[in-house]
């Protein structure tokens, strides 16, 4: 689908939304749970705000403004839409420039179909399913105001297509998803990897004592012209794990890539994560995570220490600081953030 | 002594006694569901029992029955769930609708296909069936 259509697309249906009589419905509002004027619609939305200061970066951006439209046809189909601005808004002390973003992209805009527990649809532009980084993917919701290389530079972030998923048919708590996507993303801005393919499955457990397994496999084709340059084909094998209680979460992942381009050959690319989080007190927690990121074209494997603080007045509202030590001590930075989910 | 230690058995005993109940309507198909799936549905992680899509329903405010409900079949405190209905809603997922008091939930249960609410026991007839007792 064209950028200009899907974003046609995108903002007639937030005014067919906006303009239905259902709005003259009164219902209560709660911060983080958006405003519910009927099933056929909730809105919300979220942002961000982040402060960066390293040896020579120095920023302050409105890093993230986002709404969202959802509801329910009917006990079977649904849909969500939402439109993001990023970097809306970017003060760069070091430079002395500012500058701004605001028109929006579309994020996600995609209908599902509940056929069953088994088995339910979903179609268009959507997280992809992979671990528990990708799937949480806005400040507010996470433990540190950055999120590891591994969420941000190993799969796409984005699928454009087709997932199927539901609880597995072997009993238990097992839940799968099988995704295919066979076309360029309905919008191209903002998203980190830029496939004209994406295939894969992903399988997740959850047992009773606070633990959850899971791992995905999958295959991208990188587009022509995108960031990499050439059309690159990378398969990926993907494992991770949590365990949470009222005090303590701890979270891995890890993944291998194996890339292949015509006239370069192979190449590989590990990253792994570990976070741990404690809740000391309610509404706030202290945040420690490693990561490791070694691509073969690099000539060392980069290693990043993370110490953070997170506050929480209230779930939804989040005040984050935190910092880094990288392999190259030019790299560490202090980061701060202020979210809201609303 | 003994008076003593029969009181404190009969006050434990009526301390852990099930006063009230997830029920569905007389003619629902549904005959038994496990804690495991109760949480499930009430999460809204699942949708179904069998073909019939389900529809649960939660009391308004923290009254007795939804606080115990949360503790002992969802096995969550309200920070905890506050915190999935949050992460839900990014997800496009809606908390189960809500009704004022008892009364309504029960009427509710009755004319709904696939409602599935709970109550106390005290207030369970013929035109309701008993799923599981907490």
């Amino acid at each position: 689908m064209k950028l200009v259509e899907s974003r046609v697309i995108g903002a007639c249906m937030a005014l067919c939304l906006l303009q239905s009589p259902v709005l003259a419905q009164d219902s209560s509002y709660e911060i983080g749970l958006g405003k519910s004027v009927n099933d056929w619609l909730t809105l919300g939305g979220y942002f961000s705000t982040e402060y960066e200061k390293s040896s020579d970066e120095h920023l302050l951006q409105l890093d993230d403004v986002a709404v969202m439209a959802y509801g329910e046809f009917n006990k079977r189909f649904s849909y969500l839409l939402e439109l993001e601005s990023v970097n809306a808004y970017v003060a760069d002390f070091e430079r002395d420039t500012r500058s701004s973003n605001f028109p929006p992209t579309i994020e996600r805009l995609y209908f599902d179909y509940k056929h069953s527990d088994q088995l339910s649809v979903r179609a268009g532009k959507q997280i992809t399913p992979v671990g528990y980084w990708n799937q949480q993917p806005i400040n507010v919701l996470r433990e540190t105001s950055s999120s590891p290389r591994f969420s941000r530079e190993m799969v796409p972030k984005f699928l454009t297509g087709i997932d199927l998923h539901g609880f597995a048919p072997l009993g238990g708590d097992v839940t799968y998803h099988v995704y295919l996507q066979n076309s360029r993303d309905m919008d191209e801005d903002n998203i980190n990897i830029k496939p004209e393919s994406h295939y894969g499955f992903a399988l997740a457990k959850q047992y009773g004592n606070g633990w959850q397994i899971g791992g995905s496999a999958g295959r991208f084709k990188e587009a022509v012209g995108s960031t990499s340059g050439t059309r690159t084909a990378t398969r990926y094998w993907q494992l991770n794990s949590r365990f949470d209680n009222e005090r303590y979460s701890l979270i891995a992942e890890g993944i291998v890539n194996t890339e292949s381009a015509p006239g370069v050959g192979r190449a590989r690319s590990k990253a792994v994560y570990v976070q741990g989080e404690y809740r000391y007190k309610p509404r706030h927690s202290l945040i420690s995570r490693f990561e490791y990121f070694h691509d073969t074209g690099a000539a060392v494997p980069e290693r990043i220490g993370i110490l953070g603080y997170s506050f929480r007045p209230v779930f939804p509202v989040s005040l984050k600081f935190e910092y880094q030590w990288h392999q190259e001590s030019s790299n560490n930075r202090f980061v701060s953030s202020f979210s809201v989910l609303f | 002594m003994r008076i003593v230690l029969l009181l404190s058995i009969i006050l434990v005993s009526v301390a852990e006694a099930a006063e009230y109940a997830v029920v569905v309507a007389r003619n629902s198909p549904i005959e038994t569901l496990d804690s495991e799936r109760l949480r499930d549905i009430f999460l809204r992680r699942r949708s179904f029992e069998g073909d019939v899509p389900l529809v649960p329903i939660n009391l308004l405010g923290e009254e007795a029955v939804r606080t115990r409900f949360e503790s002992q079949v969802l096995q969550m405190d309200r920070a905890q769930i506050n915190q999935y209905w949050v992460t839900s809603h990014f997800q496009g997922i809606k908390p189960p609708a809500t009704q004022a008091s008892l009364q309504s939930i029960k009427t509710f249960i009755e004319r709904v296909d696939g409602a599935i609410g709970y109550l106390p026991i005290s207030m369970v007839d013929d035109s309701l069936k008993v799923l599981h007792e907490f």
